[in-house]
């Protein structure tokens, strides 16, 4: 009876004006702040955290840097990393397909 | 700017029901995140509303619904045999423009079984007996989309079924349904997952201090290399020291009697362990198995697309307050 829809787990609430990403300033700390992902949960966010933990920016506290340019170089290089891996999968397959038996690539 | 990674991927076999291979250079987030989104976020097609026209059988209306729902839906293209990623050819049905369903969201099945109308038709031994409705009796209106029968061809070959069972039958009884299957992923329903097992395992890494295992006697070493339960190590022949067996990746499963077993062996116990074995933290062994419905490389494809798709949205939104 009260339970919500499944599908309310990852799909933006269009009605309630839902964004995908919002972004609060920090009041007390220069050039910090708060990024909300809505609608997302920890295959997303433990892969950005533990990118963003490896900029040396964030590691030393640099205050500089806009946390905006920051996130967005973190997802960057994911995506960059991402597509990389895309093409090294292939490449993989396409050399175990060379190796390996010529009949049974058939199927393939 | 942070270090974008180069992570590499080697295949150890490639079969169309599964997949092992091993993922390096990378963080294990890279990993659990692709093991996540193979489980739980890959579209699949799965039958998602049916409506009964009879239903004499012994299971009521939702049971088999739910059952049906359950069965992997294969999407073969024209041209190959392999089954494909049903991502590009179909389009989710929140996102169709058409009015309720249709053939760009979704798929149409059919299945009229009566047991009266089957059964003269039956071998001898056979006749009277249960009769078993299977997924081989669900019609398709696409014909590039049927159910997946069997996850693979040695299943296919060692079942006596002809397909997935739904329900059995006895005489006078009949089953006659429509159902419309749609393309979903898991977070909504499990029915959508494509895998029946996605997983991963850390190399090991094994460090033997040579020094110290220098100071054991054969008796020792034979007892340090019996003590694992993995048969992680063993002797050199030639030059009598403890080394890793060439199966070590393989088989270990990171128990601690190695670890327990050296504090008996060192002479104090604040002296350096004689062999190490670690999970690594950057080099995976990947292991998926799919349930039929997608050949497994297509699944990890999939996997690795949806990613991308996903970290390019988020990248646009991030963005878009750029200019605020």
């Amino acid at each position: 009876m009260n339970a919500p829809e499944r599908s309310s787990s990852f799909l933006l609430d269009e009605d309630a004006g839902e964004q995908k990403c919002v972004y609060t300033a920090d009041t007390k700390v220069t050039n910090a702040g708060t990024f909300r992902f809505n609608k997302e949960d920890h295959t997303v966010g433990n892969l950005l955290r533990m990118q963003l933990l490896r900029d040396p920016n964030i590691q030393t506290n640099n205050s500089t840097v806009a946390p905006v340019e920051v996130l967005s170089s973190a997802i960057e290089d994911l995506a960059n990393e991402t597509d990389h891996l895309i093409t090294q999968f292939q490449e993989a397959m396409e050399s175990w397909k060379r190796e390996n038996d010529a009949e049974l690539n058939a199927q393939f | 700017m942070p270090h974008q990674r180069f992570p590499r991927v080697q295949m150890l076999h490639i079969a169309p029901h599964e997949i092992k291979f091993i993922l390096s250079d990378t963080d294990t987030s890279v990993a659990n995140t692709l093991r996540r989104i193979m489980i739980a976020e890959t579209p699949t097609l799965a039958i998602d509303l049916v409506e009964f026209s009879e239903n004499t059988t012994v299971l009521n209306d939702e049971y088999i619904a739910h059952r049906l729902g359950l069965i992997p839906i294969r999407y073969q293209p024209a041209d190959s045999i392999k089954g494909g990623d049903c991502n590009g050819a179909f389009l989710p049905h929140r996102e169709c423009v058409c009015y309720e369903r249709c053939p760009r969201c979704s798929v149409e099945f059919e299945l009229d079984v009566s047991f009266d109308e089957v059964n003269p038709h039956r071998a001898e031994e056979e006749l009277m007996a249960p009769l078993t409705v299977s997924s081989q009796d669900l019609k398709s209106n696409n014909e590039n989309v049927r159910p997946a029968h069997f996850s693979s061809e040695e299943e296919q070959e060692e079942a006596q079924d002809a397909g997935v069972a739904i329900v059995k039958m006895g005489p006078g009884q009949r089953l006659k349904l429509k159902a419309v299957a749609r393309m979903g992923i898991a977070k909504e329903h499990s029915k959508w997952s494509p895998v029946a097992v996605a997983t991963y395992r850390f190399w090991p890494v094994i460090t033997i201090n040579e020094e110290q295992v220098a100071t054991l006697t054969m008796e020792q070493k034979q007892e340090l290399v019996d003590v694992c339960p993995d048969r992680i190590l063993e002797i050199d022949d030639v030059t009598g020291s403890i080394k890793a067996s060439e199966n070590a990746w393989d088989t270990a499963t990171y128990t601690d009697d190695l670890e327990f077993f050296q504090n008996s062996l060192k002479k104090r116990k604040e002296d350096e362990d004689f062999v190490k074995c670690k999970q690594s933290t950057d080099r995976f062994i990947f292991s998926v198995e799919s349930t039929g419905a997608m050949d497994a490389d297509e699944i990890v494809m999939s996997a690795l697309r949806v990613l991308k798709d996903r970290l390019n949205h988020l990248a646009q939104e991030v963005e878009s307050l750029k200019d605020m």
